[in-house]
């Protein structure tokens, strides 16, 4: 318990010397995360059932060569592509958007430094120094959010290719 | 002839003259002779007397000479006497004096605690919003501070007073009512809470300022953010207990300080042109986005509930026309069919695709401009240290946040269009798909059904 409370408190003061776009970049990281791990989970237990369920019903199919039964196995694919698809677009734009936002928080924090300079001057450096850190730390958050979201999206966009290879490979014509 | 007669006359007179003369002359020097022989008894006779007179004065001078030497060696004989009594004096003076700043002893330097004193209290209690409430605790102190001469017991009584009341006012909240001098110079009476030394508040107005030159209880010229005003009405209001509000520990000066940051709304205006641009293209795409959510959420319900319901097709959305161009050609071969919904596919998708790419472009026009409002902001700081040079970094501010917050609003307005593009563009493919890749397998598998 006490762990936590000294974690969260150091997370408090990460946020505080790094100003209020940090909690864009949380609000990003959590939700890129959120969608990566909802893909994870369900290439690994519901995709599996959906493609044997769509597999057997093609090779229950008396008819798989006429022009029919190509539409209909293209729909079936089609369908199942949207599917794996799904929030695949919002996971890279998020995965995009985290330096962007880091890089906001560069601005801003500069906008504040020039402010102290153009209020107080520049004779003392720690008023500054506020401004300064408010502009690194959010462009280090963003990027170490995008970091830890390259990898795996690149990763789970990988593995949705591939799965969608193999079902179309699995869907033979008799 | 006349002129001959003439001249003639003339020297005739002359030479009678003449001869008269002569004779004239010579009674005269004897005269003279008589007359010196005369004048030299009388002139002896006359010296004579003189010299008796010059004998007579030698004798009076003297006796003159005589009192004035007299008279001189008196006077020196007081000048040594005075210079000695001088002396003397002086001596005794010092000798006095020693003995005056042995009496006054550690009384002086009690003087001189209290005019520190007075000075330092003077500073603090002049400047501090105590005084708002008991105007004039001041002047005796001003006095003190400034005196020649030892304080007398009343004015020592003062000094502590002040102090003591300083000391248990900061400890205080104390409401009173004020005359307030408002920013455009009119006068108003209100209810002021005092919050011990630091703070000046009123429910209507938010937080004072106390003008310690003028003695004026003002308005801040812009009040802190809404959120630390807030809590100033609710505290004013609080009979009893405790409530909750924001007080400035440096009394006042982080107020002042918080008077100079730019609003939200000045930033905005700080961008310019190139930032009212930005504005226009943030608000400009997200009126398509929301067009398009609206349209393609719509046209995807219409599109799903026309999937559920594939017999009878309902012309009101693509799906349902593609389903119509099957029921008007049943009867047709397969590869006709599929010519005619192609046809059908082609005519649907740009309703469905419009305006996406629009976005997608206006996000990344958005940090261009931001770009181009950095460059024209940093143009325009060389331009400035061309004319004023590098001394005053407060020159060069304004262009600098120029650049900097036309950037900030780049990125602003690209995220949120970047975000909403992959959110349209996810729902505008998905319908794309149902009509370019299902609709065909859609028609394919109720031409089965019938078929059998």
């Amino acid at each position: 318990m006490l762990y936590l409370i000294e974690l969260w408190e150091s997370v408090r003061e990460f946020i505080a010397t790094g100003g209020g776009v940090l909690y864009f970049v949380a609000v990003a990281l959590f939700l890129m995360w959120i969608l990566m791990i909802e893909k994870y989970w369900f290439l690994a237990s519901v995709y599996p059932k959906m493609k044997s369920d769509i597999i057997a019903k093609w090779e229950a199919r008396t008819d798989t060569t006429s022009w029919y039964a190509h539409r209909i196995r293209d729909t079936w694919i089609s369908e199942a592509t949207e599917i794996l698809d799904a929030r695949m677009l919002t996971i890279k734009t998020l995965v995009a958007m985290c330096p962007l936002i880091g890089l906001l928080g560069t601005v801003t924090g500069m906008i504040t430094v020039f402010e102290t300079m153009a209020t107080q001057g520049t004779g003392n450096p720690r008023l500054m120094a506020d401004g300064i850190s408010m502009a690194t730390i959010p462009t280090m958050a963003g990027m170490v959010a995008a970091l830890s979201g390259v990898f795996f999206s690149t990763r789970l966009d990988a593995k949705v290719k591939m799965a969608k290879a193999k079902l179309v490979d699995s869907l033979p014509h008799h | 002839m006349n002129k001959f007669i003439k001249s003639a006359a003339i020297a005739a007179t002359m030479a009678l003259t003449a001869g008269i003369a002569t004779t004239a002359n010579a009674n005269q020097l004897d005269d003279l002779l008589q007359k010196i022989k005369a004048d030299r008894v009388s002139v002896a006779k006359l010296d004579k007397a003189r010299e008796q007179e010059f004998l007579s004065a030698r004798a009076d001078k003297q006796a003159l000479l005589n009192k004035a030497k007299a008279e001189l060696a008196q006077e020196n004989e007081r000048n040594a006497r005075l210079t000695k009594q001088f002396a003397d004096n002086e001596t005794t003076l010092t000798n006095k004096e020693a003995e005056l700043e042995a009496a006054k002893g550690d009384l002086g330097e009690m003087f001189g605690v209290v005019r520190r004193a007075s000075s330092n209290a003077y500073g603090r209690i002049a400047t501090s919003v105590v005084s708002a409430q008991y105007p004039g605790r001041e002047d005796v102190l001003n006095k003190l501070a400034n005196a020649k001469e030892i304080p007398v017991l009343s004015e020592l009584e003062e000094l502590w007073f002040a102090l003591q009341t300083e000391m248990t006012e900061s400890g205080k909240v104390a409401s009173f009512e004020a005359e307030i001098t408002n920013l455009d110079g009119t006068k108003s009476s209100a209810n002021v809470t005092r919050i011990g030394s630091f703070n000046l508040v009123s429910s209507d107005i938010g937080y004072l300022n106390y003008n310690d030159e003028q003695g004026l209880i003002q308005p801040l010229g812009k009040q802190p953010d809404g959120a630390i005003v807030g809590t100033v009405a609710p505290f004013t209001a609080n009979s009893a207990g405790y409530a909750p509000l924001f007080i400035d520990p440096s009394k006042g000066q982080i107020l002042k300080l918080e008077t100079q940051k730019a609003t939200l709304e000045e930033r905005f205006h700080q961008g310019g042109t190139v930032g009212y641009v930005i504005t226009a293209v943030l608000i400009l795409g997200l009126l398509i986005a929301l067009e398009r959510l609206i349209y393609l959420g719509a046209t995807g319900a219409k599109i799903r509930a026309q999937l559920k319901n594939t017999a009878q097709p309902n012309p009101n959305n693509p799906l349902g026309r593609l389903l119509q161009v099957y029921n008007d050609n049943k009867d047709v071969d397969a590869e006709s069919l599929e010519l005619k919904l192609d046809e059908a596919i082609l005519r649907e998708t740009p309703k469905v695709e419009r305006g996406i790419n629009i976005i997608k472009i206006f996000a990344a026009i958005a940090p261009l401009l931001g770009l181009l409002g950095t460059v024209v902001g940093m143009i325009g700081t060389f331009q400035s240290i061309t004319l004023y040079g590098t001394g005053d970094p407060k020159i060069m501010a304004g262009d600098i946040s120029m650049a900097l917050v036309t950037t900030a609003m780049g990125l602003i307005a690209a995220l949120p269009l970047i975000l909403i593009h992959s959110i349209v563009a996810t729902r505008g493919k998905q319908i794309f798909h149902v009509l370019d890749e299902q609709a065909a397998g859609i028609v394919a598998e109720i031409a089965e059904k019938e078929k059998h």
